[in-house]
């Protein structure tokens, strides 16, 4: 891929994040820690798809590089890790394979041939898993780095080591 | 003394209350809302129990020295994420207990920040409409696509927070702002122009996802507070369907 459409692929993540944070009323010094965060974990997931990995695993990889970023900014922004984390994962929601589970799931409803019918049952249980882990991945991506630590609070995360 | 002490644990109460509906409403995990309850109580010397659902929450002061506790209910309100209340009320659980901040001063503190403005009315228009553009230029869309869905995202969430101010059912005012998104970004691909225009279409209701419902539903899920994530991904999952029967009608109009 050509560098300049991947980072304008980057821009555009951030832009759909700050327009969530925006819907969601973050304070303004949050806003540019959350488009730096969506852009570098949806290009993290966008390089790694164009190395042909699973889109699940590149997606809880670029979650867990949002989820550890949320924690380093939330201690410099001084804000709770999930208001910058939410909205920087959700221009990773899969949205158009939401949109084929749905069409396909109308489909099924109405009066098919046999064979249709498996093929259309196949692609949409195939869609809708998809979507089920992508989106599970996303949340589940953002937690690790609060599951790993085991603290209940992001103030109690150093990351320096202490004597 | 011991009056004054009667009347600061009822305090407490209230205010613990007031605090712990407002970061419901505002769109915080149960575990996050559990945690700030019981700091802001601890630096009052106090005990806090809660139970705590969705709609409702139940709380149960008392400071182990005496017999005295405070146990009341409170109804949360309709739910409307500001993540601006979340990090300032995360930031005064931790000064009350650095300050020595009175109950009174909290009060001050939590009327403040529920009372914090919001960005500009056509700043979130605009923004969210750009995120629907977003969406769509990630998806593929063209340059044509993309406005289509600037217009679409943008009239859609107008539509949304008017129907939200008219007092509509929460999902209805979903099922409207799909409805107008998914009407506007239908057209070129009812009337053929420009290329690609599926994009459009399927991605103009994005801005609608319940990106927090679903996230703090797995958070509390994996927290173990079962009950809650299912309550919240149940809302997420209506809120889905509520997009989906949307998208569903405008097909039927357009008969796609």
């Amino acid at each position: 891929m050509e560098w300049v459409l991947f980072f304008e692929r980057g821009f555009w993540f951030g832009m759909a994040a700050v327009g969530f944070a925006v819907l969601f009323n973050v304070p303004v010094r949050t806003l540019l820690a959350v488009f730096i965060m969506a852009a570098a974990g949806g290009l993290t997931r966008t390089l790694m798809l164009q190395y042909e990995a699973n889109i699940i695993v590149s997606t809880l990889v670029g979650a867990m590089l949002i989820g550890v970023m949320s924690i380093l900014f939330a201690h410099k922004k001084h804000a709770p890790p999930p208001v910058f984390a939410i909205p920087a994962v959700i221009p990773m929601v899969p949205g158009i394979l939401a949109y084929k589970m749905t069409l396909g799931l109308l489909n099924l409803a109405g009066d098919l041939h046999q064979e249709t019918y498996s093929q259309i049952l196949s692609e949409t249980v195939n869609n809708g898993l998809k979507v089920m882990l992508i989106l599970m991945s996303l949340a589940g991506g953002v937690k690790v780095p609060m599951l790993l630590t085991r603290k209940e609070s992001a103030k109690e995360i150093r990351f320096k080591k202490r004597l | 003394m011991k009056e004054k002490d009667k009347i600061d644990i009822n305090a407490l109460g209230a205010t613990l209350l007031d605090v712990g509906a407002l970061l419901m409403i505002s769109g915080a995990s149960t575990g996050r809302i559990r945690n700030t309850i019981s700091r802001i109580a601890a630096s009052f010397g106090c005990n806090a129990d809660m139970l705590i659902s969705q709609r409702t929450l139940m709380l149960n002061v008392h400071n182990g020295k005496d017999d005295r506790f405070f146990n009341s209910l409170k109804r949360t309100s309709v739910h409307g994420i500001n993540f601006s209340v979340l990090s300032g009320i995360s930031r005064m659980s931790w000064l009350i207990a650095e300050k020595n901040w009175t109950i009174a001063e909290v009060n001050l503190e939590v009327k403040r920040l529920a009372g914090l403005p919001h960005y500009p009315r056509a700043w979130v228009l605009i923004l969210v409409g750009i995120a629907g553009a977003a969406f769509c230029r990630l998806a593929g869309g063209g340059l044509f696509d993309m406005f289509m869905v600037f217009l679409g995202s943008l009239l859609g969430l107008a539509v949304r927070q008017k129907a939200a101010k008219m007092r509509f059912n929460p999902y209805i005012c979903v099922y409207f702002a799909a409805l107008t998104s998914a009407l506007i970004a239908g057209i070129p691909l009812k009337f053929g122009i420009g290329d690609a225009q599926e994009h459009a279409f399927a991605t103009s209701v994005l801005f609608l996802i319940p990106g927090v419902p679903l996230i703090n539903s797995f958070s509390d899920m994996i927290d173990g507070n079962l009950q809650n994530g299912l309550i919240r991904g149940l809302n997420g999952f209506m809120i889905s369907f509520t997009i989906a029967l949307g998208l569903f009608t405008v097909m039927f109009i357009y008969q796609f």
